[in-house]
C-alpha cells in the first residue's frame, strides 16, 4: 500500500460523488438490510418485553392450574378439555395447606343487553376470591361477596368498557342487565385492566359461579360438578408456591384417578409461563433477526454488483493508474474503501431509518421498543464488513487487470 | 550513456494454437538526451515496443535495460515503481480522471511516488505552468479543450521528474495547429535534457524529431538522423 488510508478516502469519496445516482442506489440495498435489522430486533425483543410484562401483571405467588397437558394438548387458557371441575376448586382450597386463596373460572363469550343497548363480553363465572388472586381492583360499587355466591343471587360486576357501552355516563349500580336473556342486577364497576394477551379484559361481565352454572351454561352431560376453565390459586408466599404446585398435582392426581396415567390437567406457576413464553419470543428475534441478516446481504450482492461493473467501466482509469505507478495492491486498496465507504454510510443512513422505524412503532403499538444499542453496533459492523467481502472480489478484479489491455480497451 | 538499451528483443503473442511474434529480434539503443519518433504501419511493432519501453510489459527473450537497469528481471511491483519514478506517460486519449481537477491529475503520480502532501500542489502547478495552464488548475477535464486536457496530460507526465517522456500518438486526436504547440511543448522539455520517445504515423509530425526510427513486420527497418 502506496499510500495512506484518508488519501484513499478521500479520492473514494469523489469517485463515489461523481455518480450519485449510482452510488445512492447501491446504498439502498445496505441502507434497508440495515434498517430493517435494527428494527427487527427491537420489534423482537419489544415483542419480549411486551409478553414479559403481561407474564408478570398476573402476579406472583399465582399458580393457574387449567385442563389438559400443557405439555402436550392446548396451551393454557384456550384449553377445550373439561377435566377440571368446580369441585376441584373447593377441593383444593379445603386441603391444600400451602394455598391462600382459590379462584375458579368458568367463562363463555355472550350477548350482554340493557334494554337496546347490547354488547359482546366475556362472561366469566368466579368467586369473591378472584378479586384478590387476579389483582381486580375496583371503580365502582363492591366486588362478588359470599352471600352472592351461596345464595345464587343473580348479581354482576361489569368491565370498564362494557359499563361504558351499555350504560355510557349513567350510574350502572343497582341497574338491570341481561346476560343471555337471564336478569343480572349490576353491584360494581371494575377498574380497567387493559388487555391480556389479546384479550381485551375490560370487555367483562363477573357473576358467581353457580349462576354461571345453573342458569347459563347449563347442566354439562356426566359432570356432577360443573366444570371450570381455569382455577388461579395463590400460595401464602414464593416458597409455598412450588410447595402447593407439588401438592396440588397429588391431590387432583388422586382425585382423578390418575394412577398410571398422564396428568389431565396442568399447573403452572407465573415463572413456567414466563419460561414457555421466553421460549417463544427468543425463536421470534432470531427468526426477525435472520429475515433482516438475509436484506443486509442481498444489499452487500448490490455491493458487490455495482463494484464489478464499475471495475468495468473504469478499465481505463485503472490502466492509466498503473502506467503511472500504482500497484495492483493500490488499485485494490482503492476498490475495496469505495465499496466500504459506501456500506458505512449506507449503514448510517439506514440506522438512522431504522431508529425513525422503531418510534413509529412505539408511538402507533402497544410494544414499546428501545433502540438498542447493540443492534445498532452489530449492524454497523455488518454492513462495514459486508462492503469489505463483498468489495473484495470486484478489487481483485481490478487489481489484476493487465494496463495495457485496459489502456488499448 | 544510453538510456534505453534494447538487445536481441523477442516478443511473441499467443493467440490459441496460434503464435505471432510482434518482435523479432530488436537491438536498440537510445541515449540520454534524444528526442526520437518510433513510426510503423499498424502491426508493424511499434507499439508492442512502445510498451516494453515502457515498461508495461515484458520482453519474450533478451535484454532490456533501462538506465543501466535490467528491467526484464524485475517483478511487478518494482516495475510499477519504474514507470512511476523514471517514464512519463502521454497518450492519444489523455487519460484524465473526470471526476479530479487539472491540478488533481497532475497530483495523481505523486500520490503513488509518495510525495508528501504538501509538497503535491505546488509541484503539479508548476509542472502546469510549465505546458502553460498556469491559469486552468481547477478545471475539470470536460471545462478544458483537447489541446488543453494533452497539456494536462504531459503535466501529469514530467510532474515526477522522469528521465524518459513516451508518447504514444500524442498528436492524433488534435488538429493541426493543436498539435504544433503540443511538439513545441515537446521541443522545449527536449532542450531542457529529457530524453523523448514518440509513437506516431504521421511523417510530418516525425519530422520534428532528432532520428526517426522506422518498424516494419516486427524489426527495425531503418534508424536514421532528420538532422
Amino acid at each position: 500500500m502506496a499510500y495512506n488510508l484518508f488519501e484513499n478516502a478521500t479520492m473514494a469519496i469523489k469517485t463515489l460523488g461523481a455518480n450519485k445516482l449510482r452510488s445512492s442506489l447501491t446504498m439502498l440495498g445496505i441502507i434497508i438490510g440495515n434498517a430493517s435489522v435494527i428494527a427487527m430486533v427491537a420489534a423482537g425483543q419489544a415483542a419480549q418485553d411486551f409478553v414479559t410484562r403481561q407474564f408478570e401483571s398476573l402476579g406472583t405467588n399465582v399458580l393457574f392450574v387449567t385442563p389438559g397437558d400443557a405439555q402436550r394438548g392446548p396451551t393454557a387458557g384456550v384449553s377445550r378439555a373439561d377435566t377440571l371441575t368446580l369441585a376441584d376448586a373447593e377441593a383444593i382450597a379445603a386441603e391444600v395447606l400451602a394455598v391462600r386463596e382459590v379462584a375458579p373460572e368458568k367463562n363463555q363469550r355472550l350477548r350482554v343487553t340493557r334494554g337496546n343497548a347490547e354488547t359482546q363480553a366475556n362472561v366469566i363465572g368466579t368467586v369473591p376470591e378472584y378479586m384478590t388472586v387476579r389483582q381486580v381492583t375496583l371503580a365502582q360499587g363492591r366486588f362478588l361477596s359470599p352471600v352472592d355466591v351461596q345464595s345464587h343471587l343473580q348479581v354482576a360486576v361489569l368491565g370498564s368498557e362494557t359499563a361504558q357501552t351499555l350504560f355510557g355516563d349513567q350510574n350502572p349500580i343497582d341497574r338491570r342487565i341481561r346476560v343471555d336473556n337471564v336478569r343480572f342486577t349490576v353491584v360494581g364497576v371494575v377498574a380497567s385492566r387493559g388487555s391480556s394477551f389479546g384479550q381485551n379484559q375490560d370487555e367483562a361481565v363477573y357473576i358467581p359461579i353457580r349462576v354461571m352454572a345453573n342458569q347459563i351454561t347449563g347442566q354439562e352431560v356426566g359432570k356432577i360438578s360443573p366444570t371450570v376453565q381455569t382455577i388461579a390459586v395463590s400460595a401464602r408466599n414464593t416458597v409455598s408456591a412450588t410447595a402447593a404446585q407439588y401438592q396440588i398435582t397429588n391431590l387432583l392426581r388422586l382425585r382423578h384417578g390418575l394412577l398410571n396415567k398422564e396428568d389431565d390437567f396442568t399447573v403452572q406457576s407465573q415463572q413456567d409461563l414466563l419460561a414457555t413464553a421466553a421460549s417463544i419470543t427468543d425463536i421470534l428475534v432470531l427468526t426477525l433477526g435472520f429475515t433482516a441478516g438475509i436484506s443486509l446481504l442481498v444489499g452487500g450482492i448490490g455491493i458487490m454488483n455495482i463494484m464489478l461493473v464499475s471495475v468495468t467501466e473504469r478499465t481505463q482509469e485503472i490502466g492509466l493508474r498503473k502506467a503511472i505507478g500504482a500497484k495492483g495492491s493500490d488499485i485494490s486498496v482503492q476498490f475495496t474503501i469505495e465499496s466500504i465507504i459506501l456500506a458505512v454510510i449506507g449503514g448510517l443512513i439506514g440506522t438512522c431509518v431504522g431508529i425513525v422505524s422503531i418510534v413509529v412503532l412505539t408511538l402507533t403499538t402497544p410494544l414499546s421498543a428501545g433502540v438498542s444499542v447493540s443492534a445498532i453496533a452489530i449492524s454497523f459492523t455488518v454492513s462495514g464488513s459486508t462492503g469489505l467481502i463483498f468489495g473484495l472480489l470486484p478489487a481483485r478484479r481490478a487489481a489484476q487487470l493487465d494496463p495495457i489491455v485496459a489502456l488499448r480497451s | 550513456m544510453a538510456l534505453i538499451n534494447l538487445r536481441h528483443i523477442i516478443k511473441t503473442y499467443g493467440i490459441g494454437d496460434l503464435e505471432v511474434q510482434a518482435l523479432r529480434d530488436v537491438s536498440l539503443t537510445i541515449d540520454a538526451g534524444e528526442y526520437c519518433a518510433i513510426v510503423g504501419a499498424s502491426g508493424s511493432g511499434k507499439s508492442t515496443a512502445m510498451n516494453l519501453i515502457g515498461c508495461l510489459d515484458r520482453p519474450t527473450q533478451g535484454h532490456y535495460r533501462l538506465d543501466g537497469i535490467p528491467v526484464n528481471s524485475l517483478g511487478a511491483d518494482a516495475l510499477a515503481d519504474i514507470r512511476n519514478h523514471k517514464i512519463g506517460f502521454v497518450f492519444q486519449q489523455f487519460y484524465l480522471l473526470p471526476q479530479l481537477t487539472a491540478v488533481e491529475n497532475v497530483m495523481l503520480p505523486m500520490v503513488y511516488a509518495n510525495v508528501p502532501p504538501a509538497q503535491r500542489r505546488s509541484r503539479a502547478v508548476k509542472a502546469l505552468q510549465k505546458v502553460g495552464l498556469g491559469n486552468r488548475l481547477d478545471n475539470r477535464p470536460n471545462q478544458l479543450s483537447g489541446g488543453q486536457q494533452q497539456r494536462v496530460a504531459i503535466a501529469r507526465a514530467i510532474v515526477n521528474r522522469p528521465k524518459l517522456l513516451l508518447a504514444d500518438e500524442p498528436t492524433g486526436a488534435l488538429d493541426s495547429q493543436t498539435s504544433r504547440s503540443i511538439l513545441d511543448i515537446f521541443a522545449s522539455l527536449n532542450h531542457d535534457g529529457m530524453t523523448l520517445v514518440m509513437v506516431t504515423h504521421d511523417q510530418a509530425v516525425a519530422q520534428q524529431c532528432d532520428r526517426i526510427i522506422t518498424f516494419h513486420d516486427g524489426q527495425v527497418l531503418s534508424d536514421r538522423s532528420t538532422a
